[in-house]
């Protein structure tokens, strides 16, 4: 039974092949809000279903290693993947999956499911974020793909502060909450799975470059559009800054 | 409990400053620069205020912060280099208020270069590792921007992700080395740190001395900060960006590898290898870097090349266990560089509007009072000079200046380079045709005198005010020594290569050697020279193995369907 509800929850916490279906869920959902709020709540359903059997990582402590290392792995696979991603919505996920690869890590080390909760909520809001964002670009430009226009800055300067913000926030950069979530990951465990995970800071900072690269520089070469709102950007603004207290708190606990 | 609460506002002013030309200021110009060159003059006076109480009354001592990030170490270290981060900082204010007025995003150009001073400040007087680490990370991401600030230039654009992907890079081994400091010695503190790891410096992991592998993970991160070969290409090629980020970056910024050496300093008295390899890093560097640097047409590339050069011998430096004079070096070498990046865009128009080199005094005396009919001394005395002058002089003056360290390997080698350099300038002098040889190499000698014995008497002070335990020097200088016969056998290599140059230059100039140079050895000549001006092929390879990844990263997101 605990072997079955683990299996379940890689479909919600998506981890390697698991994360397959996860994927092809979010994408089968119409871009914008609705992708958003399902990076939000799927994370935290396969929460809930690891929370029916707490006792797995101790039954199955013997696969322990293997399930730390797949975890990077998988961390690992979708982190080179992101790197030529050139549409956010297709970027946004892929990170997503890669960073919420640490929270099958640190499940297996036995944190408790609160711990859990933080560290997923860590990477789902600011890819919630960057998929609403996309979604306003579908609707302004029929598509998400930065690399066809470039400069996107240029007509759309809210809107692409908040997907660089949350570019930032989804590939763990100080002060946001996955950088304190990773370090807390990275500290309960032995440095020789540094080993593992550190790569991914460097492939995560590689593909958030690219995507900066199609978003901040050149000309425009689209269609005029219009800008996101006023309010829209204040409440990412506030969602961020929110996400920026967490990292804050998430980062007690060592002297 | 007052000086812990203005050592808390340096940083937070030109925190503050930042959040409110973002939040408030963004279309104010005039008050915006007003505010940031204020709250950096501000910044300036409390740092220097700082560091005069330290040094008439102070004491080292930790501002704890309220969470877990934030903990500020006051030590001289920290004050010393706030001073001259605050200073480097509140000169590149004071430039751009004119230089960027006509660009776009004025406010916000101030803001991060408020916010990227704020961060340096963080980052140089941390207290704990994951302050450290949370502001060695913002400085790259602050960096991106800044170099980025022109988004309508894609060359911008494509620089400041190099600088940025090779920050990410030296980012991993400053993680790694922190994760295994914190999980042997159980505790992020960093006087905590330094204080069990000299209760216990021989604690193993995986079979290998902790002091020694955090110190080859502390090196590296420092490597890819201070553009150690072969992570150096973003140096060069970031001049893209504005003017005065150039300077900040190159005075200041690129410097964090010889402060990490410092803050590190008692871990790396008991890691004697890694400091051998920031030794063989950097002294590969400085030769490749100012090797460069000679072949660039490019004033600003050139420049570039020349900070990689000094970086290299400031890494050096620290291989050699002098971490002191390696903060000096910096400090020197930060108002130098400041000053000729901000003054290159007068030197190009200069050299647009008159056609030949400016005339001033020392150009007119030494150049255009050329005899047709060339006059140099005898060529034994000036060998003689250019031998042995350095020698007596450098020897001399640090004899009596610090005498106890006079016998140290590190400074056996530092006073080596200084006799190379002097050799170097007397040479060139002699080199010069001059109607009177003796008064030119006169002067040369009487500056060469009184450039040495001030850098002697200023480093020595300085060395004392950052390291007062005069044991620690000697630990330091301890642990950075070889085996005696490897050490007189570097020394040989070393001599042999410069004199080896030397004799080459002087007969290759005489005999028009490169110009009769046929056969075999012109395709040599050819080859090397092919190598040099494509910078040793290091970006080209970058190029590729970045290509192969993606090539990978496509394949793997086809046969996944994007899923």
């Amino acid at each position: 039974m605990g072997i079955a509800l683990v299996v379940l929850a890689t479909l919600f916490v998506p981890l390697f092949p698991g994360s397959w279906v996860f994927n092809r869920l979010v994408a089968g959902l119409p871009a914008g809000l609705a992708q958003g709020l399902a990076v939000l709540v799927l994370p935290q359903l396969g929460l809930e279903v690891l929370h029916l059997t707490p006792q797995a990582p101790l039954e199955l402590a013997a696969w322990r290693p293997w399930g730390m290392g797949w975890a990077a792995v998988s961390a690992l696979l979708y982190a080179v993947r992101a790197l030529s991603a050139r549409d956010v919505g297709i970027w946004s996920r892929l990170m997503l999956s890669s960073g919420l690869g640490l929270v099958w890590f640190v499940w297996w080390t036995g944190a408790p499911t609160e711990v859990l909760r933080i560290f997923a909520l860590s990477w789902s809001v600011p890819a919630a974020v960057a998929l609403f964002l996309a979604g306003a670009l579908v609707d302004r430009m029929g598509g998400a793909c930065v690399g066809l226009q470039g400069g996107l800055v240029e007509v759309m300067p809210r809107a692409t502060t908040g997907l660089v913000l949350a570019g930032l926030a989804l590939t763990a950069t100080p002060m946001f909450p996955a950088f304190f979530s990773l370090w807390r990951g990275l500290v309960a465990v032995a440095p020789a799975w540094a080993m593992m995970w550190l790569p991914l800071i460097f492939l995560w900072g590689w593909a958030a470059g690219r995507l900066f690269q199609d978003l901040l520089f050149g000309d425009y070469r689209g269609e005029s559009v219009t800008d996101v709102g006023v309010a829209t950007i204040a409440a990412i603004g506030l969602l961020l800054a929110g996400s920026l207290a967490l990292g804050l708190g998430a980062s007690g606990g060592l002297s | 409990m007052a000086t812990g609460l203005l050592a808390v506002l340096v940083p937070a002013l030109p925190m503050i400053s930042a959040v409110v030309l973002l939040a408030l200021l963004r279309e104010s110009r005039r008050t915006a620069a007003r505010l940031s060159v204020g709250a950096m003059t501000l910044t300036l006076v409390l740092a220097f205020t700082l560091l005069v109480h330290h040094i008439l009354a102070g004491d080292a001592s930790v501002v704890e912060s309220v969470g877990s990030v934030g903990s500020l170490w006051i030590d001289p270290l920290s004050l010393v280099l706030w001073t001259f981060v605050s200073g480097i900082s509140l000169i590149v204010h004071i430039y751009s208020v004119r230089y960027m007025i006509e660009e776009p995003g004025y406010a916000r150009f101030f803001a991060l270069l408020d916010l990227m001073t704020a961060v340096i400040l963080v980052m140089v007087s941390a207290a704990d590792l994951l302050t450290l680490l949370v502001a060695w990370f913002l400085v790259g991401v602050l960096l991106y921007f800044l170099l980025g600030h022109d988004h309508r230039r894609p060359a911008a654009g494509r620089y400041a992700f190099w600088t940025q992907i090779t920050y990410r890079f030296g980012d991993l081994p400053l993680w790694f080395a922190a994760l295994i400091l914190v999980h042997v010695y159980h505790s992020a503190s960093l006087p905590v740190i330094f204080a069990r790891i000299q209760a216990a410096p021989h604690v193993q992991l995986w079979g290998v001395p902790v002091p020694e592998l955090a110190g080859f993970l502390l090196a590296t991160a420092a490597f890819a900060r201070s553009a150690q070969f072969p992570l150096h290409i973003w140096l060069p090629y970031t001049m893209d960006g504005p003017t005065p980020v150039s300077a900040l970056m190159h005075a200041g910024i690129v410097n964090a590898g010889g402060f990490l050496f410092n803050r590190f300093a008692p871990l790396f008295e008991h890691a004697a290898w890694a400091l051998h390899w920031a030794f063989g890093v950097g002294l590969t560097t400085a030769l490749i870097g100012s090797g460069l640097m000679l072949i660039q047409n490019d004033i600003k590339r050139s420049l570039g090349y020349s900070t990689m050069g000094q970086m290299g011998f400031m890494v050096m430096e620290c291989g050699l266990g002098a971490f002191p004079l390696a903060v000096f070096h910096l400090i020197a070498h930060g108002f130098f560089k400041a000053s000729l990046f901000l003054g290159a865009g007068d030197v190009i128009g200069d050299a647009r509007a008159h056609d030949g080199v400016p005339p001033d005094a020392i150009y007119t005396s030494v150049v255009e009072r050329r005899p047709a009919k060339p006059s140099r001394l005898p060529w034994l005395v000036a060998a003689s000079l250019t031998v042995l002058v350095p020698v007596v002089v450098l020897s001399l003056s640090h004899f009596f200046v610090a005498e106890h360290l006079f016998f140290e390997q590190g400074v056996v080698v530092l006073l080596f380079f200084g006799w190379v350099t002097g050799a170097q300038a007397l040479f060139a002098a002699h080199k010069m045709s001059q109607q009177d040889p003796w008064r030119l190499m006169l002067g040369i000698l009487a500056s060469f005198v009184v450039i040495v014995v001030g850098y002697t008497l200023i480093s020595h002070y300085f060395g004392e005010f950052l390291y007062p335990s005069e044991r620690m020097s000697l630990r330091l200088y301890s642990a950075a020594s070889i085996h005696r016969v490897s050490f007189d056998a570097l020394v040989l290599f070393l001599a042999a290569i410069f004199v080896g140059g030397w004799t080459l230059t002087f007969f290759a100039d005489s005999f028009d050697f490169w110009r009769n140079l046929g056969g075999r050895g012109r395709g040599v000549y050819l080859g090397i020279y092919a190598l040099l001006s494509r910078e040793l092929y290091v970006a080209d390879i970058y190029e590729r193995l970045s290509q192969i990844v993606l090539q990978w990263s496509r394949r793997l997101n086809v046969w996944l369907r994007w899923c």
